[in-house]
């Protein structure tokens, strides 16, 4: 077996491979990124509507309550296949990748309104209120007091959240999104052998999400710091 | 031409999807035990282990929380078989998600175990009371206040990661959807069904793990 094993090393390390893989990482990287930074700003919205107390709100509130439960209560597989036929019910031109994209967005924005409203939540009442005393609107008290204070609970668990997701785009690979565990699916199917392939994309994906986890520690660490 | 949606030959399957979720929590408390004895010794070997045993069990938890679990459970599926330990599906997913929620469970494990303070212990020792008795009276209530949150939350990831289990061909929800749309062709009501049925097992899991944790450790927590 080990004599078949480092047979094959040579002839999966080449360059086209190489290449191959590092284009399907790049696109694992990417639809994270890109899904979590357009989920942040939706789910920043939905988390402002849902602490809104005003009264003309409540429909929104309730649409943005349901909203944030649903995509946190479905696993990331279904929420995959009912949008991709959804997408082809409604005779959407869509690519694969823009399927997953979507998803990544619509779940990333139901998770990272939750850590917002837990940030905003975690600004004292008392606060609020001397916003109110000197007549801040709305945008204001946000933007001048409560984002501010607010802001250093949020980052590190919607960081964490991220990191999360790149593990997690790897179900992309069901509806054939060619990022990192649908190349190593590839090469399976081309007759590797299985540990050598999922050895590597297991490797590939710890490079990833390695460093990135060091940087979220150490930005937790420093805004902890700050915060006294 | 229009895509209308037809709920009636979907909705004599759903017993059928039912059964499926029962399957998934199944597995995901099976999962959820392993892991939970997993994460006791690693959390133990992380604080009171050498030097060599805290390498190893901070390895393990590095590796397996850095990389998904989807392409673990295909490394033990398709790669094990070639050292000639062949694992069913079942047995496959089963012990991926265990070392899966196992690392996860050492890293939550090990910080109620820092949260413990000494002086809490010493100030049961002053009180009198036996090493049995500052277990029972300190130690677990403090260690369940701290514990019981992420465990529960834990819970209810792993509940919605078997879904994964679909993908090797394993009959839980996720998959009896699977096994549902190929014969109806009616892929929008299936998956919305299915994704109702999750909703509700976890809200349902989500209120018994609330009310148990009332009821044992007076742990305060919300649902929504």
């Amino acid at each position: 077996m080990w004599a078949s094993f480092l047979e094959e090393i040579p002839r999966f390390f080449t360059y086209y491979n190489g290449i191959f893989l590092l284009q399907a990482g790049a696109r694992t990287i990417g639809l994270s990124a890109i899904g979590c930074i357009i989920g942040f700003a939706i789910g920043f919205f939905l988390a402002i509507i849902r602490i809104s107390r005003e009264r003309s709100f409540l429909p929104m509130r309730l649409f943005s309550i349901n909203f944030v439960e649903f995509f946190r209560r479905v696993p990331f597989l279904v929420t995959l296949m009912l949008i991709f036929f959804v997408c082809q019910a409604l005779k959407l031109q869509l690519s694969v990748f823009t399927v997953a994209m979507i998803t990544v967005c619509l779940i990333a924005s139901g998770f990272i309104a939750e850590i917002v409203r837990a940030g905003i939540e975690s600004v004292h009442i008392t606060q609020w209120d001397a916003a109110e005393v000197l007549n801040l609107s709305m945008a204001q008290k946000l933007r001048l007091v409560i984002v501010p204070q607010a802001w250093k609970v949020i980052l590190p668990p919607a960081f964490s959240f991220f990191l999360s997701f790149i593990k997690d785009t790897a179900l992309a690979s069901q509806i054939g999104v060619i990022e990192l565990t649908y190349a190593g699916k590839v090469f399976n199917n081309k007759g590797f052998s299985a540990i050598l392939v999922f050895g590597t994309i297991l490797m590939m994906y710890f490079i990833i999400s390695y460093p990135l986890t060091r940087f979220g520690r150490w930005m937790e660490r420093k805004l902890a710091i700050s915060k006294h | 031409m229009q895509y209308t949606i037809h709920f009636s030959q979907v909705l004599e399957y759903i017993p059928y999807l039912i059964g499926g979720a029962w399957i998934s929590l199944q597995i995901a408390f099976l999962a959820f035990c392993g892991g939970m004895v997993i994460g006791l010794a690693g959390a133990m070997a992380k604080t009171f282990g050498n030097r060599v045993l805290r390498a190893i069990v901070g390895a393990y938890v590095t590796f397996f929380t850095n990389t998904p679990q989807l392409v673990q459970i295909y490394f033990i599926f398709f790669g094990l078989p070639q050292f000639g330990l062949v694992l069913s599906s079942y047995e496959a997913v089963l012990v991926g998600m265990t070392l899966n929620a196992g690392a996860y469970a050492t890293e939550i494990q090990r910080a109620g175990f820092i949260s413990v303070r000494k002086s809490e212990l010493e100030a049961a020792e002053t009180m009198g009371m036996s090493l049995l008795q500052s277990v029972r009276y300190v130690i677990l209530p403090h260690l369940a206040r701290v514990l019981y949150p992420p465990f529960s939350n834990l819970y209810i990831i792993m509940t919605l990661g078997t879904s994964m289990a679909a993908i090797f061909g394993l009959e839980e929800l996720t998959g009896r959807s699977f096994n549902v749309n190929a014969r109806t062709f009616r892929s929008i009501e299936v998956f919305s069904i299915t994704a109702g049925l999750y909703i509700l097992v976890t809200i349902a899991a989500s209120f018994i793990l609330l009310y148990l944790g009332r009821w044992l450790f007076r742990v305060k927590g919300k649902v929504f």
